[in-house]
């Protein structure tokens, strides 16, 4: 009896994380700043101010500027995004094919990752 | 609110020359476009910070001018300046041992002699320096070479360098026959007497040597430990 009652306990704290990820915006934030970047140039080429707008829109986080910048010169340097011709002050970035295969094989990892997850969250509130 | 040009100005100027020669511009274009509240100028801030701990890989070794100098000027960087700043070092502790045998022994016909009180603080200032001089400039070399990802064939010579001239080095004492005439404080290098066979010279060089390469031998262990894991 006292075992069930730990159970259902657990459960009920489990559903009600469950249930503040559904419904706090703040919560379910998710910060990788490079794989933010590179998943922000996928769509195309970009400056730093619209990939801050961009990543906010995706998954409502916004990188501060010296945070995106700390991660387009690791990226740069890797040789996973590079520069275009610079449009007055700002110098827009685009992926290159090393960066998105290394986008896609992050992505993968992280989709079994989630998927994994989830179904044992599920298996655990139901 | 945008952040104000002075402003954006004075924060990239806090990253390292090389980054803020290549990302610096698009960096102040950034800041005068986006916020420029508390929340940001802070998060340039840590990131100034962490660029100076944790340089981007790459940029450095292109664009740094500490590391061209390392690579047109090795003999200067590692051989001169080495020597330079120890020569600097033993005149300072020269002064002290010459001013404090001024000061606190005006009678006596030599400095070294039993000391109290403020004497003894004076004196071992004059000591710390003299002795923890080439040990430091050796550790330098150690940093300037790991930092710059040398070859060890350079800052070798500096160390060796480093190690016989403090290995060698001797402070005399002397005072003219005169009565009341000046102390003179001058620096020799001689090997020394010998102990087994080995000169005095020769061992603390070898002691000196041993400490200066120690830890930069430990950093090269360390990352070709990391490389091959």
């Amino acid at each position: 009896m006292c075992d069930n009652y730990v159970m259902r306990s657990t459960r009920s704290v489990v559903a009600a994380k469950v249930a503040a990820v559904k419904y706090d915006p703040g919560t379910g934030h998710y910060s990788d700043p490079p794989l933010l970047v590179l998943a922000s140039l996928a769509k195309g080429p970009k400056h730093g101010h619209a990939m801050i707008e961009d990543i906010a829109g995706i998954c409502g986080t916004r990188l501060g500027p010296g945070t995106l910048y700390g991660a387009i010169a690791r990226l740069e340097q890797q040789g996973w995004i590079e520069p275009l011709p610079p449009e007055e002050r700002r110098r827009p970035y685009r992926i290159t094919a090393e960066g998105a295969r290394v986008l896609r094989a992050k992505l993968t990892t992280l989709r079994q990752f989630t998927k994994a997850g989830l179904q044992r969250l599920e298996a655990l509130c139901v | 609110m945008r952040m104000n040009d002075r402003l954006a100005h004075l924060l990239v100027r806090l990253y390292p020359r090389p980054w803020r020669e290549r990302y610096g511009a698009e960096l102040e274009a950034l800041l005068h476009t986006g916020r420029g509240d508390l929340r940001a100028s802070a998060n340039v801030v840590w990131s100034a910070f962490h660029e100076h701990v944790f340089p981007t890989p790459g940029l450095k070794i292109e664009q740094s001018q500490f590391q061209s100098w390392c690579v047109r000027a090795p003999w200067a960087m590692f051989g001169l300046a080495p020597l330079l700043l120890l020569a600097a070092a033993y005149f300072v502790a020269c002064f002290i041992l010459w001013s404090g045998w001024k000061l606190f022994l005006p009678g006596a016909n030599t400095p070294f002699v039993p000391i109290d009180g403020l004497a003894i603080f004076y004196f071992q200032v004059g000591r710390l320096i003299y002795f923890s001089a080439p040990i430091l400039i050796g550790w330098a070399i150690g940093l300037v070479a790991g930092r710059q990802r040398l070859k060890a064939v350079w800052p070798a010579v500096g160390w060796i360098l480093i190690a016989l001239v403090g290995g060698t080095a001797q402070v005399h004492a002397s005072r003219t026959a005169v009565l009341g005439g000046v102390g003179h404080i001058r620096m020799g290098f001689a090997l020394g007497p010998s102990v087994h066979g080995i000169p005095d010279g020769l061992f603390h060089g070898f002691v000196i040597l041993s400490l200066t390469v120690l830890p930069y031998f430990i950093w090269r262990l360390q990352k070709t430990h990391f490389i091959s894991s």
